[in-house]
């Protein structure tokens, strides 16, 4: 799964830890998911999406194409 | 990555002082069972004595592990099955060379230091996993 957390974070010109602050997450879980080391449960991708004003899609793009023609 | 919660370092100091409390007390009930004097009733309740203490920091890690992020916890947790699976793995290499007469009887103390150990190598590949 891709993400575009890297994109929004820098047009809101946050930090990883600010972003994990408004989230209420470590700055560690910031750092693995927008590396795309780490996939995070649905609260955590709603979290991170409310925070950026979007959609869980428009933040995570889930890339499986067979899941997509189901 | 240290084992911090995400809002502040309260609970890790409740966890040190839980921790150094029950060892104490784990520490002063072998100390009184080394030694010689007492009843078998005194021996029972020394050897029962460091139940509440360690009992209080089962409570407290558990607390502490519920406010860790998804992400923490999952870290946390892969590093409980990795010291998991290689005490077992300890364990039963340790049992075959007992088997075969190179070491004495398994000191269960040692137990401590084997998960202890393994605890740190599991975070550590854990870390280095997601980093």
């Amino acid at each position: 799964m891709k993400n575009r957390l890297r994109v929004l974070r820098a047009e809101k010109d946050w930090t990883q830890a600010q972003l994990a602050e408004i989230v209420g997450v470590s700055r560690h879980a910031v750092i693995a998911v927008e590396n795309g080391k780490y996939d995070p449960a649905l609260p955590l991708a709603f979290k991170l999406a409310r925070a950026f004003g979007k959609t869980v899609e428009d933040v995570f793009v889930w890339e499986d194409g067979s899941l997509q023609e189901k | 990555m240290p084992l911090t919660t995400r809002n502040s370092i309260g609970p890790i100091r409740t966890l040190l002082i839980v921790l150094c409390f029950a060892a104490a007390i784990d520490i002063g009930a072998s100390w009184l069972l080394g030694k010689p004097g007492f009843g078998s009733h005194a021996r029972i309740v020394f050897a029962l004595l460091p139940i509440p203490a360690n009992l209080a920091l089962v409570a407290v890690i558990v607390r502490t592990i519920r406010q860790l992020d998804e992400f923490l916890r999952h870290v946390h947790l892969e590093a409980v099955a990795i010291a998991f699976l290689l005490t077992a793995l300890a364990v039963s290499v340790y049992e075959d060379l007992q088997k075969a007469r190179v070491v004495g009887p398994l000191n269960i103390g040692i137990m401590w230091i084997f998960m202890a150990v393994f605890y740190g190598v599991g975070y550590v590949i854990a870390v280095r996993h997601y980093r």
